[in-house]
């Protein structure tokens, strides 16, 4: 089996396009973030499609997509956000479709439908620069942290598909993360909040604001509070933070490892997916576990 | 001392300290730390610290009995043997003021004091180092004179360079690499703080203490091209 390093080539770069893995676990203790998929569940479907192995990286993109050309034949395939995706001339591109690439073909992704995060998962994962057991993109952690313009990308081009492939047209569907029921666990500032402000809370629905990045949602409704302020201590992924000016803040992927803002809920991990795939203007609910 | 938990589920749970800033509670929590790693390290996947807070990521599920039985476990380990995990003490490079550090003479202003004794209330004091968080390699540090405490900005600067020694709220430290933030720029550390490729990534362990030493610009300038060279050594005591 011959693999021969080829490179994609970005004509556009897109907003916010990285490579992501399962992320990089252990080092908290020096201040470095998790980092990893936003949305976990379509990173598992895109490497299982392609028998890759469990972890293997993929490319992670949002509104507004990249344009790129591929140098050597591989598959890919896409999961997580609904996107307009286009294969040279072809349109139409459905998720879970494996597509077999050959050489100088072009991807185009434009506009994003529905969901915040697409994955594209390609055979035998990315040959970027592994750090500290990981190769998700982190500003200071890994050479980059985002595609640019004119950047290239390495995999391993094999010619063939020593497998037979699971479903070469499986469908993945996208209808998991349209439910708004977000699961929490109380955390550990909840009960510090008098009973009405609790039950405001979690009878309330929030809008995602326009506020959101790889390291926190922030949602648009304030709840006026006089929590005391707390000495720094850990956060995760899902933690909910409520500030003394009254903004909710949803830790994520990339969040910082301590934090000093009350954490009012945890989200549970399904959960912590579904979010991440929530937009700008979307309903969420909090329900407690 | 007395200890609470909270259990968010049954994988995450945190043990709380009184809420202070102190060197004992320090102390016991790498004391309970190194206890749980030695006697239950397979079943934890990470432990995390704040100042009074020690968090834990489990491998295994955990009951409220279950923590209720640990806290009185904590309270039953020995005194911890000393000298192989004895606290080092770095002294630390800064040059003060300047471009360096724009914002002294305004925290100055702020204490009605001179900037000279800032820089000498500042380096004066001998620092412990709490835990890392924030920004990768970011040192959370106790034992600032409380006559500098400061509010941080109304507005955070959109960029403080790497480097930067600054003191924000009851705290002070130094930006290992450039970041927005809230924090008054006093003075800058010509040494690098954090490197990725090494092994562990950052020099002080939790517990070591720091000592901020005032240089002049010939000197910054001379740590500057030595660090470039890579001949560079951060001295402790």
């Amino acid at each position: 089996m011959i693999k021969i390093p080829s490179y994609i080539h970005f004509t556009k770069p897109g907003l916010m396009t990285s490579i992501q893995d399962l992320g990089r676990f252990n080092l908290a203790q020096f201040g470095i973030p998790y980092s990893g998929a936003m949305d976990r569940y379509s990173l598992a479907q895109v490497n299982f499609l392609l028998q890759n192995k469990k972890g293997a990286s993929v490319l992670e993109m949002a509104n507004l997509g990249p344009e790129m050309v591929f140098e050597r034949p591989t598959r890919i395939v896409f999961a997580g956000a609904e996107a307009e995706i286009i294969w040279n001339k072809k349109k139409n591109i459905k998720n879970g479709q494996i597509l077999e690439i050959e050489e100088e073909d072009v991807i185009k992704i434009k506009n994003f439908k529905k969901g915040q995060w697409l994955y594209m998962g390609i055979q035998g994962g990315f040959e970027t620069e592994e750090v500290a057991g990981s190769k998700s993109w982190y500003p200071n952690i890994t050479p980059r942290d985002k595609i640019i313009k004119n950047d290239s990308i390495c995999y391993l081009s094999e010619e063939e598909r020593f497998y037979p492939s699971v479903e070469p047209k499986a469908k993945v569907r996208s209808d998991w993360y349209g439910n708004h029921q977000i699961h929490v666990y109380p955390g550990p500032e909840w009960h510090l909040l008098p009973h009405l402000l609790q039950n405001r809370i979690l009878k309330k629905s929030f809008t995602i604001s326009d506020l959101i990045n790889r390291m926190a949602y922030q949602l648009k409704e304030e709840i006026a509070n006089d929590l005391p302020q707390i000495l720094t201590a850990p956060v995760y992924p899902g933690t909910v933070q409520l500030t003394p000016g009254g903004n909710l803040i949803i830790l994520m992927r990339d969040a910082q490892v301590t934090g000093g803002y009350p954490r009012i809920l945890q989200v549970d991990n399904f959960s912590l997916n579904v979010l991440s795939q929530k937009r700008a203007g979307d309903k969420i609910k909090f329900s407690i576990l | 001392m007395d200890i609470r938990f909270f259990r968010t589920h049954s994988k995450l749970v945190e043990f709380i300290w009184p809420p202070l800033i102190s060197e004992e509670i320090l102390r016991a929590l790498i004391k309970v730390q190194y206890y749980l790693e030695k006697e239950y390290g397979e079943g934890i996947k990470e432990i995390r610290k704040g100042y009074h807070t020690l968090s834990l990521r489990l491998q295994e599920d955990i009951s409220e009995q279950d923590c209720q039985d640990l806290i009185e476990e904590f309270k039953r380990i020995p005194a911890e043997p000393q000298d192989e995990d004895a606290a080092k003490t770095w002294t630390i490079p800064v040059l003060y003021g300047g471009e360096f550090g724009k914002d002294l003479d305004q925290l100055a202003k702020i204490h009605k004091l001179k900037a000279e004794d800032v820089v000498q209330m500042h380096s004066e004091n001998v620092y412990t180092l709490h835990f890392y968080g924030f920004l990768p390699g970011f040192m959370y540090l106790g034992g600032l004179n409380p006559h500098l405490y400061t509010k941080r900005k109304e507005r955070p600067e959109r960029l403080i360079p790497k480097g930067t020694v600054a003191i924000g709220g009851q705290q002070t430290g130094i930006y290992p690499q450039e970041s927005p933030g809230g924090w008054y720029a006093i003075g800058s550390c010509p040494i690098p703080l954090f490197d990725i490729q090494k092994n562990p990534p950052v020099f002080a362990r939790v517990g070591d203490l720091i000592r901020f030493k005032p240089i002049d610009l010939d000197t910054y300038r001379q740590i500057k091209e030595q660090v470039q060279q890579g001949n560079y050594k951060l001295k402790n005591d």
